[in-house]
């Protein structure tokens, strides 16, 4: 490329020269425009060997727990064991981060891992390495992914205490090894590693739904997370072929120079081929599966069946946002394609669900279950964001997304470990009063001012900058971007209301408490017992680490401490800055923070009158005094099929089960037949020949006899003379 | 002569090691005869660390010898501890008992390790060999210390009577492939093999080999059949392999097989893959040859394996069917080279290597069980519901099975990879078709013995127990690990098959002044 730029300066030099100005200027302009774009290219380094330790580590804690397992271990040394082993990988990535430089691609190959050639042609060669690739993204995801599975291995050696033995060993070897697949996930350095992690996450999320193997409501959650992602992956799998064959690599560097280029291998133009919006679309088919979006959200929620640490890290915090790590990564194939196709279908696809989630969240009682609907939610709002190319407002708020969403589950875990599973909000209420869930009832508090948007909060200025960017980007760009803006600031509204819904109705009010399932003994005498100190410790951590995510937005240059970190990556875009549409003749990046603070405190209030308690706690306009009864309840008769429909999720699993389980259960029946009848019949046909031609041959040739044998063996020779000499003469 | 015995210094230490064994095993006291086999191993190992530095030796194949000899010192290591406790187990315990004394003459110890020694010997120089005759002494040292290990392996008159048959056929089999040496010299003037291979060349040159001389190859060919076990030469197979102890079972179907495929490759150099219209296949009538035995081969031994009960005549007919699949490597040859993926010879030398280790895990298994006449197991029934009573030694079989029959990822697959894809690029697709086909039907009797293994209950009117030497329960599992764990290092491994294969045919023209020989009798 530098090259071209040189000669195209001798060119305009010596055109100038030759006094035909216009030309000249033209491509001079021309030059200057390529050199500054070479420029704003990332530059490459090596890495140390020990960043392969990062994932590596969490890989050595599974075999280690693996055999104390074998040794039928009963202490709580595997927690100690991963969160030991997961703290180091954190320390390890943040050393890498503070010895990044800011700009550079840091490149580290520990060995080749597939190297196949079928010819010398581009496209003939696949080769990937069990290498990583730290740009800002990566290494921002990483941060949280280590951090985040260090304090939640914590908080799980309480959670799961119950379980001592083989099942915390189980419980622990999964989540190691979901560290390890996560972070070949974020840090490989081509798409096949990145599909190893996301088949090697899939499996943990499938191992940890389906921990507590014995309930079937957890095994079957377990097996549809599973399908459901299958679904999704064959598009991953798909564009990533086709990345492939198009691209001749599925190395990123490689693949982004080839982008930036704009050809495919074989030379034709991007913008002509049909690839340019299919691999995007393929590939956010994965993402939407992997994270919940669309017509793949309804594994999220059932997922909720396993243990709570695991919904935390896995199911909110991390795994869930590889979706939106693929696309972010993959930002430059999305730009490529000058109609903007996919970033259409992932705008509105995020937009779609963000509202739909919300509103499913509204009318459900479990808690837990809120939260999945919450993270299906804040997910499309992170989709909506890369969608309209606010790619530093969609990482975001992937970062606060994680802080504050963890802290919500896992104080909403708490709450289920402290009253033996109960999640049902209609059968608990006041927790604020029952010694020992302070530090709970706080976190939970700074978790849903984040949650809702409340004023400077993390969750406020991520959001923000996403519905901000919906309206900055132009309908021209995006197709009904602005829409879409409307759309996600009514969600917002939403969000604040069913988080505030749980909070008034389970954290504060008159203390009403029933145990649930999980109870051991006598209901009468039952006692909620408060977190101890690793709970409350990580609580507050994460607690504080949501707070501390909002000071990230002042930091470190025009967008935030997110906007250098994504302007270091692959998922940079450059924004048209400078043509900001308006929005009631304002800049939507300060008027959003007004209007959307509105939204949220409208949602607020709102909970507050419908759930809130007697009392400052209910903001003085709530009038609960029951867990179960609330002003709320009248409306909801009122609107009954829509209350109703909205409980039951819509009927999306029920229509999902009318139309493609039951015709495919109905053809497995007529394909069972076939099997039995035609392809077994073959088989057994076909099976049978070797048998009866064995027993012919059997019975005449297994003599034992010494001299049958020598006299065949002669014949053999004989025969093969005899051919021989027909052959040569 | 000395350029020579650099190459042979794994026989010589070989040997050595044997001379110290049959002393040390004529001693009074158990424990000095108990490190007979330990004096073996070091012995082994010594071999394969004097083998693997040899870079460039001469002849046909130049590489071949480091990966040929450090595979079957591999091999050989792992079928030490399989054949722990074949013989004298009676007699220590009478000596033990005080119902006997210690007696020189009755104790085989010494000579069973010596003669297993002595086979692998002649297994290293058939290796080294650049010579008919050379090649012929060679294979009759791996062979007639066999005899006499089937015949002294258990005490029962079937092991005397598989000895006597295979004895006697093993003879035959001799007789007939030096018979082809002999035409071949007669047909060539030299019994060294790159002057055959160079005067070969001359004649094909000045309008066809002489026809005695294809004759001679094709005789040689199917005398190593026997050595191999194809057909026609595979009927003693079933009937020796169960007649011997299931350690010895284990030999016969990893050391002759080596010795015979490492004969045939050379043989088939002499001759050249670079015959036929487009200069790529062997010469017509070989090329038919071996085709028909290697589909006749791969046949016969799936389908008469199908029948079978035994579970040892079983793998000595799943042993012949292995040997038609190597077959199609001959047939393909060495290739372009460079590639593993298209090398018929890098694929047999790998596939050798895979077979013998799964294969010892195999019998190791059946060695490692007792039935209550006091036999090794052998039936079907004896390993059913195996899984509940021995459950690594269940897993073992299972995994060897499974890489015997090829399924991904064992490493048994690898090498069935390496047959097929080279059979493709050599454009011999009936053969990969036939190769498919059989493939399917060895899975018959394969996942029968996993089946019987796992799923099926033990029988009642069987009981087995353990043998009282747990070594052999150590081979079995070291097998099936490395069944999986080659598969980590397959790739340097595969890198030196490749190597090893490679083949330097002689120069047209050569014929008359004759490479520079270092060791050679011919004599006109």
């Amino acid at each position: 490329m530098r090259m071209t730029t040189i000669t195209e300066a001798i060119i305009s030099a010596a055109l100038a020269q030759h006094g035909s100005s216009g030309a000249g200027e033209a491509v001079a302009a021309h030059a200057a425009g390529v050199a500054e774009h070479a420029g704003a290219a990332l530059t490459s380094v090596d890495g140390p060997m020990w960043l392969g330790l990062i994932p590596l580590l969490p890989l050595l804690g599974v075999v280690i727990i693996a055999i104390l397992a074998c040794f039928n271990d009963k202490s709580k040394l595997p927690a100690w064991i991963s969160v030991g082993l997961i703290g180091v990988s954190f320390i390890l990535t943040l050393v890498t981060y503070l010895g990044w430089d800011g700009h550079s691609v840091i490149h580290t190959r520990l060995w080749e891992w597939i190297g196949l050639s079928w010819g010398d042609h581009p496209g003939q060669t696949l080769s990937s390495g069990f290498a990583f690739y730290f740009d800002g993204l990566s290494l921002l995801w990483m941060l949280f992914v280590t951090g985040l599975a260090a304090l939640i291995g914590l908080y799980a050696s309480e959670y799961m205490e119950h379980d001592l033995g083989l099942g915390y060993c189980r419980f622990f070897a999964a989540f190691c090894l979901f560290v390890f697949s996560m972070s070949c996930l974020v840090m490989g350095d081509n798409l096949l590693m990145l599909f190893l992690g996301w088949e090697g996450v899939g499996l943990c999320s499938y191992l940890l739904i389906g921990y507590f193997y014995k309930k079937k409501t957890a095994v079957d959650a377990g097996m549809k997370a599973f399908i459901v992602n299958r679904v999704g992956d064959l598009g991953l799998l798909m564009g990533m072929l086709l990345t492939f064959t198009t691209f001749g690599t599925v190395e990123y560097d490689a693949l982004f120079t080839q982008i930036h280029a704009g050809t495919t291998a074989s030379g034709v133009p991007l913008a002509d081929t049909w690839q340019v919006w299919a691999i995007p679309l393929l590939l956010m088919g994965g993402a939407f599966g992997k994270s919940a979006q669309m017509f793949f959200y309804v594994w999220l929620p059932d997922a909720m069946e396993g243990p709570t640490p695991v919904s935390a890290l896995i199911h909110a915090a991390t795994m869930v946002t590889a979706g939106v790590y693929l696309v972010a990564r993959m930002m430059p194939l999305y730009t490529a394609d000058p109609n903007h196709v996919a970033l259409t279908a992932v705008t509105w696809g995020g937009t779609i669900t963000a509202f739909w989630a919300a509103t499913i969240a509204m009318a459900q009682y479990d808690i837990k279950r809120i939260m999945g609907y919450s993270t299906i939610s804040q997910l499309g709002y992170m989709f909506a964001g890369l969608g309209v190319l606010a790619t530093t407002g969609g990482v975001f708020h992937v970062f606060t997304h994680a802080f504050f969403k963890a802290t919500l589950f896992l104080a909403c875990g708490a709450v289920m470990h402290g009253f033996a599973g109960q999640l049902d909000m209609r059968k608990l209420s006041g927790l604020w009063k029952i010694p020992g869930f302070q530090i709970t009832v706080i976190a939970m508090l700074i978790g849903c001012l984040n949650l809702s948007g409340f004023p400077f909060t993390g969750g406020y200025f991520s959001k923000d900058m996403i519905i901000a960017e919906a309206f900055v980007t132009p309908d021209s760009v995006i197709w009904g971007s602005s829409w879409a803006g409307w759309l996600l600031l009514l969600t917002a509204g939403l969000t604040a209301y069913y988080t505030f819904r749980v909070f008034f109705r389970v954290f504060v009010g008159p203390v009403v408490y029933e145990p649930g399932e999980d109870l051991h003994g006598d209901a009468e005498h039952f006692h909620p017992h408060g977190p101890k100190w690793a709970i409350n410790l990580v609580l507050t951590l994460l607690a504080v680490g949501c707070i501390a995510s909002a000071g990230l937005y002042f930091v470190g240059g025009e967008h935030g401490w997110t906007g250098g970190m994504v302007h270091a990556s692959s998922a940079v875009v450059e924004t048209g800055h400078g043509k900001h549409g308006l929005l009631f003749g304002k800049n939507p990046h300060e008027i959003m923070f007004y209007i959307s603070a509105v939204f949220g405190f409208g949602g607020i209030l709102l909970a507050a009158w419908f759930h809130g308690p007697v009392g400052l706690a209910g903001l003085l306009i709530g009038n609960r005094t029951k867990a179960d009864v609330v002003r709320m309840d009248p409306i909801a008769r009122a609107i009954r099929p829509i209350s109703t429909w909205a409980e039951h999720k819509w009927y999306v699993d029920e229509f999902y089960h009318l139309v493609l389980v039951t015709p495919l259960k109905v053809f497995a029946y007529l394909f069972s037949w076939f099997d039995k009848l035609v392809v077994d019949g073959l088989v057994n046909l076909f099976g049978g020949m070797p048998k009866v031609g064995s027993d012919v041959i059997g019975e005449t040739t297994q003599t034992g006899v010494l001299h049958d044998y020598a006299q065949r063996m002669i014949a053999g020779v004989a025969v093969v003379l005899v051919v021989v000499v027909l052959v040569v003469f | 002569m000395t350029e020579k015995l650099a190459l042979v210094w794994p026989e010589v230490w070989l040997f050595i090691t044997t001379c110290v064994v049959m002393v040390v095993g004529l001693s009074p006291d158990l424990r000095v005869r108990r490190l007979c086999g330990w004096i073996a191993g070091i012995g082994i190992l010594v071999a394969i660390g004097a083998a693997v530095p040899v870079e460039h030796a001469g002849g046909l194949f130049p590489a071949i010898t480091p990966y040929a000899k450090g595979m079957i010192g591999v091999v050989g290591l792992l079928l030490l501890p399989l054949l722990a406790g074949t013989v004298d187990r009676d007699l220590d315990a009478a000596i033990a008992a005080g119902k006997a004394r210690f007696d020189a003459l009755r104790a085989n110890r010494a000579e069973f390790y010596a003669f297993f020694l002595f086979s692998l010997t002649g297994l290293m120089l058939t290796a080294s060999a650049d010579d008919l005759i050379w090649l012929f002494l060679a294979l009759e040292l791996t062979s007639l210390p066999t005899y006499i290990m089937v015949t002294i392996s258990t005490r029962g008159t079937r092991s005397q009577e598989a000895g006597v048959k295979y004895f006697f056929l093993g003879a035959l089999g001799a007789a007939i492939f030096l018979y082809g040496f002999a035409l071949m010299y007669g047909a060539t003037g030299t019994t060294n093999l790159a002057e055959i291979a160079a005067a070969f060349k001359a004649q094909a040159a000045a309008g066809g080999i002489n026809p005695i001389g294809i004759a001679g190859v094709a005789v040689a060919l199917v005398g190593f059949c026997f050595k191999i076990a194809a057909v026609p030469m595979h009927m003693y197979a079933a009937d020796v392999y169960q007649g011997a102890a299931s350690g010895v079972s284990a030999m016969l179907a990893f050391v002759p097989k080596a010795a015979g495929f490492l004969a045939i490759i050379f043989i088939c150099g002499t001759v050249g893959w670079d015959h036929g219209p487009t200069y790529d296949a062997l010469p017509a009538p070989i090329y038919i040859l071996l085709w028909v035995i290697a589909v006749a081969t791969m046949f016969t031994g799936n389908v008469l394996a199908v029948r079978q009960t035994s579970v040892k005549r079983m793998l000595a007919y799943s042993s012949v069917a292995h040997s038609g699949y190597m077959l199609v490597g001959v047939i393909v040859g060495p290739g372009p080279g460079g590639s593993f993926w298209n090398n018929g010879i890098a694929a047999v030398l790998f596939y050798l290597l895979s077979y013998g280790i799964t294969n010892v895990g195999t019998f190791a298994v059946l060695a490692s069980i007792q039935t209550d006449s006091g036999d090794e197991a052998d039936e079907i029934a004896d390993i059913r519901g195996l899984h509940a009573t021995r459950p690594w030694l269940a897993g073992a079989m299972l995994l060897c099975v499974l890489s015997l029959l090829g399924l991904p990822p064992l490493v048994g697959f690898f090498a069935k990879v390496g047959l097929f894809t080279s059979a493709i690029a050599a454009g011999e697709i009936p053969l990969v078709i036939i190769l498919g086909v059989n493939s399917a039907i060895a899975a018959f009797y394969y996942l029968r013995i996993a089946r019987s293994a796992y799923l099926e209950p033990a029988d009642e009117s069987v009981s087995t127990g353990p043998t009282p030497v747990p070594q052999r329960a150590i081979a079995a599992v070291l097998s099936a690990s490395l069944v999986v764990l080659l598969l980590v290092v397959a790739q340097p491994i595969v890198e030196r098959s490749v190597t090893a294969s490679g083949y330097s045919p002689p120069e047209v023209g050569l014929a008359q002044d004759g490479p520079a020989q270092t060791l050679t009798v011919a004599d006109e």
